[in-house]
């Protein structure tokens, strides 16, 4: 059980990294809230996945409450953090912010 | 002149930085501010306000005169800002812009003031920024409701887990100020008028002092809730713990309304019609 719960906690972390990586490293605006929305609600799930999981080890109505919890709370980050992303490309498009596009092709740069 | 200036910032900051090696350590509980009185709060809190959250107890018994205070400023600045910027008089220029509901289509009328088209067929959006966003509204209308639950939840759950009235308030406020900006500024304010702010951030302070008011009138100090024992047939501790209860509420109530009310006013310059 353990095992299981380092591992999901481990391809949790990889997501994150990727994440923070992408953020760093990406172009623009945009194609960096793609890392931002997608890598972070992914991260997110596996590893609070994890911890609920390591909570239900003593097979008690105490812990699944709190597993209970915690997958609330997935679920609550699962419903937020797309909204809040899509929301920001929303407001970008708006505010007229042009997409980043490969140098030498077209007009942006 | 800047080296000067320079110099002053140099010693200044060496001053004081050579002056942090004085400081007693980090959780030292030997150092002056562990010894005068969170001695007594740590050992009798429980036994005296039945609270397990030591800092709840503190906060809203031990020195609830110094909290009822703090609502009050927090409802004094949600009056200075309605008094600053509110505005009477309507946004100028005649016109409106509605979206016909059927069609989406966008149109701008010129009207007298008073008169409206029918708000089942045009609905008024913004003039500058009109947000049609189906995947962010009906989110938030999903998330707002239980927002709202988790803010009751952190204001009934303070004596217990972190929490109480200021944070519960900030949560409950936040999901109004959420469906203003996801919808937009009318919506929110025909879920909560105007008149409700106000009053509501009014009667937050007055539950509090009112607490504190019926603890004197039943013989004990001011806000001293043990004497409102015999109101709530209840034992001494237990109303005190009651009371802690029914002043969080009062904070609650105060912060909310006062949020809603600063939001409203900021972001319609006063004029509580359009907004961000």
């Amino acid at each position: 059980m353990n095992l299981a719960v380092s591992i999901i906690l481990g391809v949790g972390l990889v997501f994150f990294l990727g994440g923070a990586v992408g953020i760093l490293r990406f172009p623009d605006f945009y194609s960096r809230l793609h890392p931002a929305g997608k890598m972070d609600t992914l991260g997110s799930f596996l590893m609070l996945g994890a911890l609920a999981l390591y909570h239900l080890h003593p097979f008690t109505l105490d812990n699944v409450l709190v597993a209970i919890k915690i997958a609330l709370i997935v679920v609550f980050y699962f419903l937020a953090s797309p909204t809040a992303t899509h929301a920001i490309v929303d407001a970008g498009i708006r505010a007229g912010q042009a997409a980043w596009q490969k140098p030498g092709r077209g007009a942006g740069s | 002149m800047k080296a000067l200036a320079l110099a002053i910032v140099v010693l200044v900051g060496g001053l004081l930085i050579s002056a942090t090696v004085d400081f007693p350590d980090w959780g030292d509980p030997a150092s002056p501010a562990a010894l005068h009185v969170s001695p007594r709060y740590i050992e009798k809190s429980m036994e005296e306000t039945s609270v397990p959250n030591i800092v709840t107890s503190v906060l809203a018994d031990y020195r609830g005169f110094d909290t009822m205070f703090e609502t009050t400023v927090v409802f004094t600045a949600g009056v200075a800002c309605f008094l600053l910027l509110r505005r009477r008089e309507p946004r100028p220029g005649p016109s409106r812009v509605y979206r016909h509901r059927a069609s989406g289509v966008i149109v701008e009328m010129s009207q007298a003031p008073d008169t409206e088209p029918a708000p089942e067929v045009f609905k008024r959006i913004d003039d500058d920024w009109t947000p049609h966003d189906l995947i962010v509204m009906n989110v938030c209308r999903l998330l707002i409701p239980f927002i709202q639950l988790f803010g009751l939840y952190v204001i009934a759950h303070g004596h217990h887990s972190p929490g109480g009235g200021f944070q519960g308030g900030v949560i409950l406020g936040a999901s109004v100020i959420l469906l203003a900006l996801s919808w937009d500024l009318r919506t929110a304010s025909l879920r909560m008028k105007e008149v409700a702010t106000g009053l509501m951030s009014a009667i937050g302070v007055f539950i509090y002092a009112g607490v504190g008011a019926l603890a004197l009138a039943m013989g004990g100090n001011f806000l001293d809730y043990a004497a409102l024992a015999p109101i709530l047939r209840v034992d001494p501790v237990a109303a005190r713990s009651l009371g802690i209860f029914f002043v969080e509420v009062g904070v609650g109530l105060a912060v909310m309304a006062t949020m809603v009310l600063i939001y409203k006013n900021l972001a319609s310059e006063g004029r509580l019609d359009q907004g961000l």
